[in-house]
């Protein structure tokens, strides 16, 4: 009975068949593959057309696995053994369909995973490097404006100490702004990329919270009036005078958000408020909000307006690339705090966000302190002496423009250089008080002579203070220089005070 | 006369060898991705001369990640060997030399053609940036969704074949 059974089973499942050298079938068992006596096998699926080879070949046995006998009406997946008879081949035929076809269905699975992962991987690699050329792109770009903005600043400047009629004064007054707006702009853009590349840190000091607020409610306050609004400040009363943090990065996020208000507000007012919202060992957690009575923010433009190069549509076409926004939002990352928006069209807006700083102990607070007002007392030149400078400078725009600014104030006498092969042995063969050098020079460059200079064996060579300039005023480009052995370095655009500030503060000390 | 010969198409999943086939023999092509298991086999006969032609039996292999694992059953009396590789997936040819190796090793004197496939997906420039820094001489770009190229590899091959005897 069993026998009966099992051979009934294995019918469904198994075939056997005896072929001889030509690939005739000579006999079989099963139903799997429907064939017939005499039939040559080559004709029934293009499997068997391979046979001829194997047929040739000395092995006794073979198997092949998952091998897929369609044949039209039903998908056959089977296990093919074969075994050499003296009669000729014998093949069996297992059918393993079902079993194939889940296996089918895992590695279908797996395969496509794979794959997937494989083309997001690619896919993320190509952004990135979009992204970062992009950044690079930005940054060297802001740097090639630098240069002639120094210029047009830089002659503004002169112009506006020539006597000048009122219509000329306006037209300067409007040059004059058109080239704060470009620099701000040119800071901002450079900052954002700098933010981008993961090459912009904070540099946390000690400073004057109170002068800093103090300072933006002074300016916003004038700006404010100016546009007809108002403008209120409050801070709360636990709000510390001294705290550590990136005084910049922070001044830049406020003025930021306090000019994107008043650009937007036509009428109304505008307020900064500083809240206290706890101290924590050394730690001070402070609220910073300025509102406006602005038109407001739809809620579905909201979430893009920190976005780069977003602006809302205005009616009057405000100047402005929108650039602030996007610039807050990644200097309040890097300080860990994220900017929030409540706004509402035709309710205002409030920008705001948290932020915690360090308190410094008594102790190191003050010695600091001494050093900054130190610093800022002996700014200025003293009347009568003057100074000898040795100015290296190749292009000519900027060198007019130096050799001007420095001229006016009368204290110096300028001796200047465009090529800095020079450099040595001129200052050797003179004595001077103080060199101002390009960075890059042709032939060479400003760090390597500093260098050279600094190696000296006369002391008043290996001691003269030297400035540098550059326009490319990445933060590590910067240290580098001032490891090379230079006092201090300007980031080109820098104006008259900034300069003489430097020279002085070199001279005197 | 006609003879047959037993041509392997070898290489990575997903690089497109079924889809070869596919488009060679029936002149169609999908976008769904059915991944092979084990082997289909299909044939289609080629007309070399007005005498000749060889009927091709297409071994169409499941993908493997490196060519050791492909079983050695399914190798046996192959004539000419087809190693197609993805243009769009660096894993796919990165190690194509030690791949081509193995299969040297395996199939010694069979004819063998490499073929890029998916170039569809790719601008030639960078196409040619990519196999020239990757260092790939191929023999075929192929495109199975476009039939780009596909006859010139299956008809390349069938003159090799037929020359071989
Ligand atoms: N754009 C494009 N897609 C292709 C081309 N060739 C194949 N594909 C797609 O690539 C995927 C994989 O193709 P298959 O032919 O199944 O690849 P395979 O090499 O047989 O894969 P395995 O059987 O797993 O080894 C499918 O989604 C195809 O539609 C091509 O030339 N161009
Ligand atoms: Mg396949």
């Amino acid at each position: 009975m069993l026998d009966h059974y099992k051979q009934d089973y294995n019918k469904q499942r198994q075939q056997f068949v005896l072929i001889d050298q030509l690939g005739l079938v000579l006999e079989y068992t099963g139903i799997l593959l429907p064939i017939k006596k005499g039939q040559n096998l080559k004709e029934l699926h293009p499997f068997f057309e391979s046979l001829d080879a194997l047929l040739a070949m000395p092995n006794p046995e073979f198997s092949f696995y998952c091998v897929h006998l369609d044949l039209g009406t039903e998908d056959l997946i089977a296990d093919i053994d074969m075994v050499r008879k003296k009669e000729g081949m014998l093949l069996v035929i297992h059918d393993l369909t079902e079993h194939y076809n889940s296996y089918q269905a895992v590695a279908q699975a797996r395969n496509e995973s794979i794959i997937n992962e494989e083309l997001i991987v690619l896919k993320n690699t190509e952004l990135e490097e979009r992204e970062r050329f992009k950044n690079l792109f930005i940054q060297n770009f802001s740097h090639e404006l630098r240069n002639p903005l120094m210029s047009s600043m830089a002659i503004t400047q002169i112009l506006s100490d020539t006597s000048l009629s009122s219509e000329q004064e306006q037209l300067l007054e409007v040059l004059r702004d058109s080239n704060t707006h470009l620099k701000l702009l040119l800071e901002d853009t450079l900052s954002i990329s700098m933010i981008a590349s993961g090459k912009l840190v904070m540099k946390n000091t000690l400073f004057n919270l109170h002068k800093m607020l103090d300072l933006l409610s002074f300016t916003y306050k004038t700006k404010a009036k100016a546009k007809g609004l108002q403008f209120t400040y409050k801070a709360a009363k636990q709000v510390p005078e001294y705290v550590e943090g990136d005084r910049l990065r922070l001044y830049q996020v406020l003025t930021n958000l306090l000019d994107n208000a008043l650009k937007y507000t036509v009428k109304g007012s505008v307020s900064l408020t500083v809240g206290f919202n706890q101290q924590w060992a050394n730690k001070v957690h402070l609220h910073f909000e300025v509102t406006d009575s602005g038109p407001g923010i739809p809620e579905d433009k909201q979430p893009t307006i920190f976005e780069t190069f977003s602006q809302l549509a205005s009616p009057d076409k405000q100047q402005g690339t929108g650039l602030g926004l996007a610039l807050v939002k990644g200097l309040l990352a890097l300080m860990d705090s994220t900017i929030v928006l409540h706004s509402a069209t035709g309710k205002g807006s409030t920008f705001s966000f948290d932020l915690g700083l360090k308190v410094p102990l008594q102790s190191a607070m003050q010695q600091q302190i001494d050093i900054g007002s130190a610093a800022t007392s002996r700014k200025m030149g003293s009347p009568g002496r003057k100074y000898k400078l040795l100015l290296v400078e190749d292009d000519e725009r900027v060198l007019t423009v130096l050799f001007k600014m420095l001229m006016d104030s009368d204290q110096f006498y300028i001796d200047v250089l465009t090529d800095g092969g020079e450099v040595l042995e001129t200052v050797i063969q003179n004595e001077y008080d103080l060199i101002l050098m390009d960075i890059n020079l042709p032939n060479t460059r400003g760090d390597h002579i500093t260098r050279i200079i600094r190696d000296f064996p006369f002391k008043n060579v290996k001691q003269l203070p030297i400035i540098g300039m550059t326009a490319y005023a990445y933060e590590d480009h910067m240290q580098a220089y001032k490891e090379a052995g230079m006092n201090t370095v300007l980031a080109k655009p820098f104006d008259k005070e900034e300069l003489l500030q430097n020279i002085f503060m070199l001279l005197h000390s | 006369m006609q003879r047959s010969k037993k041509v392997v198409i070898l290489g990575h999943f997903g690089v497109g060898k079924t889809s070869l086939i596919r488009r060679f023999v029936t002149n169609q092509f999908s976008d769904q991705y059915k991944v092979t298991i084990g082997v289909h086999i299909s044939k289609k006969v080629v007309t070399l001369s007005a005498e000749e032609s060889i009927s091709m039996i297409l071994w169409d292999l499941e993908g493997t990640d490196s060519l050791d694992q492909v079983r050695d059953a399914y190798l046996l009396g192959t004539h000419g060997v087809i190693f197609v590789f993805d243009v769009t997936r660096p894993s796919t040819f990165q190690q194509l030399n030690s791949d081509l190796k193995i299969v040297s090793k395996k199939l010694p004197e069979r004819p063998l053609l490499v073929v890029g496939n998916k170039k569809d997906l790719v601008s030639e420039k960078d196409l040619n940036e990519l196999l020239l820094s990757h260092n790939i001489s191929h023999d075929f770009l192929t495109s199975a969704k476009t039939g780009d190229t596909v006859e010139d590899v299956f008809l390349n091959l069938a003159t090799l074949l037929n020359t071989d005897a």
